[in-house]
């Protein structure tokens, strides 16, 4: 199976310091792969290095059979890569409706199937469509960023920490979300914080400790790992 | 004093002016908002466009009003040069590095006026105009013009803001910068078309400031602090807001002289900014950047 993202042994940080020491990640396609690890890691660094915001001073990162290593952030989403931040991720100002104008900012033509896909999975976006994004729950903004995201219709989604600050009821949303969007054919990279539940509800998954690869395997098997629930749950 | 008078000789004149400050505070509270700086050649690049407008009269033949749409669009193209020349390559160092910039640019272009247009006063035509009478309240078509020609400014830039794809990118740029990248907007165009819909402004102000008094080199730098004034007044990223804010100055401006000798005219602004920093930092209308 052809692989939508090959990370390979990926070295940068920001400025000089390197705080990924070789990463190396992948994801198949339609897939939903989890990233997870102690504080000061690197997951979100290593998302971000995909995305372009930082300096990759070496390994490869390929897309769907693209070179995108060193790329600038707008064309990675050329390339079909969206990137939900965990903080300020909507645009406060604007309404939601346009929120998801923004996320479709470098597409022409035709829309309307893509706002009638990103509300079926969000109905609670097309109740609140005029409301400023900024005046929305936590959980309700999560939603307009990931919805912002999709209007591109990505091969590859990443999201960091989406569950961040969530209530369990928002928390099961979003990841059933996460679920109905792979079933639309888009792999998901996600790093968490709550590893427990992301290992349980993902594909497979990364376990990540000082800005290098430690365990990787599918959810179940990193869930049973000794060494890994050590990691997390304290033995 | 009776109330006619109160109108004809301190509110018209503060109407028209502050439509004039209004047409630079946008300008300003745009920069603020997408590029976050204090622009001090903003004034000066007033009176470049007042001056452009001048060479299409002299030159041309042709009436201000047909100059004014020239001389923005002149001083649009030269703003977006600027900005390419000079501010681009400060946009990654301290905002303070740019501001100073902005001094620099003031007095260049304010030099290059004086170089080509000289020193002394100017106007667009010669003679006085009479105002016409309308119930007792006496106007100049000139006047008529200015007010209007900002509402319709005004108006366009917002309907452009809100409704136009590239009036989005150039809010979500001013709303959340790193997030508009992501969602691939090209900052370098928002930036570009910033300072075209920016100079195109300044140039209104400048026209209308050289058709309502007169033509000079310093005009623009003496109206940089009311417009400055305007847009904290109302809010800084707020349109609507810099037009209110100009207006109020204005017309505090005009009021003030029925208290005060005409000299303390220009000091007004100054205390009206002063107290709003005191009292209400934001602006009347609640400010998004600062």
């Amino acid at each position: 199976m052809s692989d939508m993202l090959e990370m390979r042994q990926v070295v940068g940080g920001y400025g000089e310091a390197d705080i990924l020491q070789g990463v190396s990640l992948r994801a198949g396609q339609a897939e939903i792969v989890a990233i997870v690890g102690p504080n000061g890691a690197g997951k979100s660094t290593a998302m971000k290095a995909i995305f372009g915001l930082l300096n990759v001073r070496g390994g490869t990162i390929v897309v769907d059979g693209r070179d995108i290593t060193g790329l600038e952030p707008n064309r990675i989403v050329e390339a079909g890569v969206c990137y939900v931040p965990q903080v300020d991720n909507v645009f406060r100002e604007m309404t939601v409706h346009e929120n998801l104008e923004m996320g479709a900012f470098l597409r022409s033509g035709d829309l309307s199937a893509a706002y009638e896909r990103v509300y079926g999975l969000f109905p609670d976006l097309k109740e609140r469509r005029r409301a400023l994004a900024g005046n929305l729950s936590g959980g309700q903004r999560q939603m307009v960023a990931m919805g912002r995201a999709l209007m591109l219709e990505p091969k590859l989604l990443l999201l960091d920490e989406p569950t961040a600050g969530l209530s369990p009821r928002y928390m099961e949303q979003i990841f059933q979300i996460c679920r109905d969007v792979r079933d639309t054919d888009v792999t998901i990279l996600l790093v968490e914080q709550h590893a427990k539940q992301a290992l349980a509800f993902a594909d497979r998954g990364y376990v990540l400790a000082s800005g290098a690869n430690r365990h990787e395997g599918t959810g179940a098997e990193l869930l049973a790992d000794r060494e890994v629930a050590a990691m997390f749950l304290g033995g | 004093m009776g109330a006619l008078e109160i109108v004809n000789f301190y509110l018209v004149p503060g109407i028209v002016v502050g439509s004039i400050y209004a047409l630079g505070a946008v300008g300003i509270t745009l920069v603020f908002a997408i590029l976050r700086y204090a622009h001090l050649a903003h004034g000066d690049l007033a009176t470049l466009g007042a001056f452009l407008a001048l060479g299409a009269v002299t030159i041309l033949g042709v009436s201000p009003y047909v100059a004014l749409p020239i001389a923005m669009l002149l001083t649009a193209v030269i703003s977006v040069g600027i900005d390419k020349t000079f501010y681009a390559y400060l946009r990654e160092r301290p905002k303070i590095v740019t501001v100073m910039a902005s001094l620099g640019v003031a007095l260049m272009v304010r030099s290059l006026v004086q170089v080509v247009w000289g020193v002394d006063s100017e106007t667009y035509s010669r003679g006085i105009v009479r105002p016409e009478n309308w119930f007792g309240i006496r106007l100049r078509d000139r006047e008529i013009v200015t007010v209007l020609a900002m509402v319709a400014l005004v108006l366009a830039l917002q309907v452009f803001l809100k409704r136009s794809k590239w009036g989005k990118a150039m809010r979500a740029m001013s709303d959340n910068p790193d997030l508009a990248l992501l969602s691939g907007v090209d900052n370098r165009k928002v930036v570009t078309l910033t300072w075209l819909i920016v100079g195109g402004l300044c140039a209104a102000a400048g026209v209308f400031l050289g058709l309502n008094y007169e033509l000079k080199a310093m005009m623009g730098w003496t109206m940089l602090l009311p417009m400055f004034a305007a847009a904290i007044l109302g809010g800084v990223g707020r349109i609507e807001g810099a037009v209110l804010g100009g207006l109020i100055v204005g017309i505090a401006e005009e009021m003030s002289t029925l208290f005060l000798p005409t000299e303390y005219k220009a000091a007004t602004a100054f205390a009206i900014l002063l107290l709003m920093l005191l009292v209400r930092p934001t602006g009347l209308l609640k400010g998004k950047v600062l």
